[in-house]
């Protein structure tokens, strides 16, 4: 029943780039978890998840975006969104999270928005 | 050295006298003659191997004529089957050593493929001993052909398969055993789940209350949740919510979740309190990487002695809104926006909305198990709120228990697309026999 999720990660000057593709959901959410611990983040770098190739996404993926958010601010490090598709926005819009994730059209705009901070 | 295994197995007792026949004559070096010593001696063992390989060997050999008259045996077979050599050679068939199901399976199955083929291997079958014992073998044979490509016999090797069949018993019994354990977990998860749901719902003066706990897998408790509670001077509170995740560890934040909120309740009964308190004992209790939470709505419900009916404040800690079916058929969902999923963020934002519940009307709280289900009708394939919506416009007016009827019929229609547990609770206030009249 469920698509199969790709999961790719990258290195910008912002921080790692996680992107997810196909069906984020109670089957596939564990492999973004396991992911999770080997992505390094310094302090006051970006973690930015790109949600653009995201066909479903059910509270076990948000619970997976929850954990990331936990991993990147545990880092010291901050969050975002890239490209989320409109009916993520409205899960979010439902739990209450658009305020908790900031989110940006793209990547690169995640990426040109982040400003390193010193100390 | 192991040059002379050739000649063992070419042409068995001529090696001897061809070994023998190398070596004395020319006045070697002793380590020279020693070496002769050796491989006299290994062509003296070998020597006897070709006939005693044959008896002897630790697999049973058979030579069948085409019709499955046996024409050779040899003694390792003889002794599996407790016969004398005359009591079977020439006089009895391969297939009257089977078993009835073997000698079946042989000649509908074995016989005609080795025809085909020409050879046929690792077949399990029973041979029956000459006292009625039952010998588990694996069976290999190949047909003979002479030079001109003419079938002249068959050969078969047969192993003992008692150990093998021994172990595939224990297998068996290890799976069943597996199976057992896991209809055992089966009962007890939905035991468990049951215990998670309260087994009736309080019955409150002047309110129809139904609800349905659909199960997605009976593998896995979910982690929807729901009560209806007495509360001080007239007033009750309710609520439903839907726990992330499933198995053991959801079960365990459901747990805590209902108690807590009935808990909190009674020591303060303001809906966005009682959600507060929730979400600051989820908080301290699951956070890092592996993060637990839950949706919740929670109502208060008091009873309206102006208009009749009932007043009631909802808190929603991201959960679905809830839906409204009014007695003059119409339907609205109650959304509460901003209201924040509860156990993440140490001061989650939680919204209230009322709404007052006039005779006739109905009020359905459900989990996202529903709105997620998947369904070709929906858009991205999944059945959605404004489906449910839709469906609320066509039930009203209706009574608690029609709508979980409807909404069950849903479920069924959607079989097998909803994938996870799903929950509705449903309050009517019943019109009285005078306000039906008017």
């Amino acid at each position: 029943m469920s698509r199969h999720l790709t999961l790719l990660t990258r290195t910008t000057t912002a921080g790692a780039v996680i992107e997810l593709a196909g069906d984020l959901d109670h089957h596939t959410a564990p492999e973004v978890r396991d992911a999770l611990p080997g992505i390094t983040l310094a302090a006051g770098q970006q973690l930015t998840i790109d949600l653009g190739g995201l066909t479903f996404c059910d509270s076990s993926g948000i619970t997976m975006l929850i954990a990331a958010r936990n991993h990147a601010l545990a880092a010291g490090a901050t969050i975002a969104l890239a490209a989320v598709p409109e009916r993520v926005s409205r899960i979010f819009r439902i739990v209450g999270l658009e305020q908790v994730f900031p989110t940006h059209p793209s990547t690169q705009a995640a990426e040109d928005s982040w400003h390193p901070t010193t100390g | 050295m192991c040059g002379t295994d050739d000649g063992a197995a070419d042409d068995g007792g001529r090696g001897r006298g061809r070994d023998h026949g190398r070596g004395r004559d020319h006045g070697r070096g002793r380590s020279e003659d020693h070496q002769e010593n050796q491989e006299a001696r290994f062509s003296e063992l070998l020597e006897d191997s070709a006939e005693d390989l044959y008896e002897h060997a630790p697999c049973g050999y058979l030579s069948t004529l085409l019709d499955g008259r046996i024409a050779k045996i040899n003694t390792t077979l003889l002794d599996w089957l407790g016969y004398e050599r005359d009591a079977l050679v020439g006089r009895k068939r391969f297939s009257d050593l089977l078993t009835v199901g073997g000698r079946l399976y042989h000649e509908t199955h074995f016989a005609p493929l080795l025809r085909m083929q020409g050879e046929i291997n690792g077949i399990a079958l029973e041979l029956k001993t000459a006292d009625g014992t039952r010998l588990p073998v694996m069976v290999t044979s190949t047909v003979k052909t002479g030079g001109d490509g003419q079938a002249l016999l068959i050969r078969t090797t047969i192993f003992d398969a008692r150990d093998r069949r021994a172990y595939e018993n224990e297998l068996l019994r290890a799976r069943q055993e597996a199976d057992r354990e896991r209809d055992r977990l089966k009962v007890l998860n939905t035991t468990l789940q049951k215990t998670l749901l309260p087994p009736t719902l309080a019955n409150v003066p002047g309110l129809d209350v139904a609800a349905h706990y659909h199960i997605a897998s009976a593998d896995e408790v979910g982690g929807d949740f729901y009560d209806l509670f007495p509360l001080a001077a007239g007033t009750w509170g309710m609520f439903l919510g839907d726990v992330c995740g499933k198995g053991a560890a959801a079960a365990a934040v459901t747990s805590l979740a209902r108690y807590t909120l009935r808990a909190a309740a009674v020591y303060s009964p303001a809906p966005d309190a009682v959600l507060a308190n929730l979400n600051t004992v989820l908080n301290h209790e699951y956070n890092g990487t592996d993060p637990r939470f839950c949706t919740v709505i929670f109502g208060l419900l008091t009873p309206d002695p102006d208009q009749g009916g009932f007043h009631i404040t909802l808190a929603s800690g991201g959960h679905p809104p809830a839906m409204v079916m009014r007695h003059d058929g119409t339907a609205d969902s109650l959304p509460t926006p901003g209201g924040q999923l509860i156990g993440i963020l140490p001061n989650a934002n939680i919204a209230t909305t009322t709404v007052h519940l006039a005779p006739g009307d109905t009020l359905l709280l459900h989990t996202d198990g529903l709105t997620e289900a998947h369904t070709a009708a929906g858009p991205d394939g999944r059945y959605s709120d404004e489906a449910l919506l839709d469906l609320g416009r066509a039930l009203a007016p209706t009574t608690a228990t029609d709508a979980i009827t409807a909404i069950r019929d849903l479920l069924d229609t959607l079989g097998n697309g909803v994938d996870d547990d799903t929950a509705v609770l449903a309050v009517h206030v019943p019109r009285t026999t005078s306000e039906e009249q008017q």
